[in-house]
């Protein structure tokens, strides 16, 4: 079963990281709250920056997308240059950094309850509480 | 004085900034490449890119010859970075010096054909290892310090 039914005011996902950690990260994901519809995994160190680019175009330009958050892994890195290049002109597609699981569970079970506006910083605020001392 | 000269398309990144920059650590990275300095949210991108602390100068070829002749960075220790074989090849058929270079990420895409594991070389890129080369310059690849380092240079001429 899809776990989203509501197709209106979808919201897409793609997370744009090095290595296999976007797959890994989705299919984590998948592990904890099942099956996750629109959503993406990019690996941007294996391909050149031109086709990390076009990679993320093609995704966002299915014709149905209007509103996306790409999650990128390193502020810094090649994977935030390439994605800020694929999106500059584009409207209501948001890009941050610093991905990390709970923000992932939280916009894969929240993104279509929050106003899109705000659920960028109600992720980012989620990402930074996650990180505590524990011991 | 230049620390390192580093030919890598995706110029300031993890790889630069982390494996390399924290070996050599220099003072400043200088990108040289004709359309990123002309574009200016491109060039914001790399200032933005690069970590605390760090100057950045991101210039034309022309610039970049031009500062390096004027001495302007020897007090410090520069990281140069160029995208490509060819913008190396104007720098130094224009009077830039170099000895060695380090041939970083050359990635995959469509056209580009494999020359070792990191490195994917279209003909305009390979042409101008090959002039490179020509002129006595060690063309070494290596991603990361702690990489094996491969010389280019009998595979390219």
């Amino acid at each position: 079963m899809d776990y989203y039914s509501n197709k209106k005011n979808r919201v897409k996902g793609i997370i744009v990281a090095h290595g296999n950690l976007a797959e890994e990260l989705i299919s984590t994901t998948e592990l904890i709250v099942g099956k996750v519809s629109d959503f993406y995994a990019v690996s941007g160190s294996n391909m050149s920056s031109e086709d990390v680019v076009k990679r993320i175009k093609e995704i966002l330009s299915d014709g149905e997308t209007e509103k996306a958050v790409i999650f990128v892994d390193y502020f810094g890195g090649s994977t935030y240059t390439n994605s800020i290049r694929a999106v500059r002109d584009m409207d209501n597609i948001y890009v941050i950094s610093g991905v990390n699981l709970p923000i992932i569970l939280d916009f894969v079970t929240k993104r279509e309850a929050f106003d899109f506006g705000e659920m960028l910083h109600h992720l980012i605020e989620r990402g930074k509480e996650s990180i505590r001392i524990l011991k | 004085m230049i620390v390192f000269v580093r030919v890598d398309d995706r110029l300031i990144h993890g790889q630069v900034v982390l494996g390399w920059g924290r070996v050599l650590k220099p003072d400043r990275y200088v990108i040289i490449d004709d359309e990123v300095a002309e574009t200016d949210w491109e060039s914001e991108l790399f200032m933005d890119a690069a970590p605390e602390g760090a100057n950045v100068s991101i210039l034309t070829v022309d610039e970049a010859l031009k500062r390096f002749e004027e001495g302007i960075f020897d007090s410090e220790r520069v990281f140069v970075l160029v995208k490509t074989p060819g913008t190396l090849l104007e720098l130094v058929e224009k009077g830039f010096k170099v000895d060695k270079i380090n041939i970083g990420g050359l990635h995959y895409s469509e056209g580009r054909e494999r020359l070792t594991e990191n490195i994917y070389l279209s003909k305009v890129d390979r042409e101008a290892l090959r002039e490179l080369a020509k002129k006595g310059i060690k063309l070494e690849a290596r991603a990361l310090p702690e990489s094996e380092k491969v010389v280019l240079n009998s595979m390219v001429i």
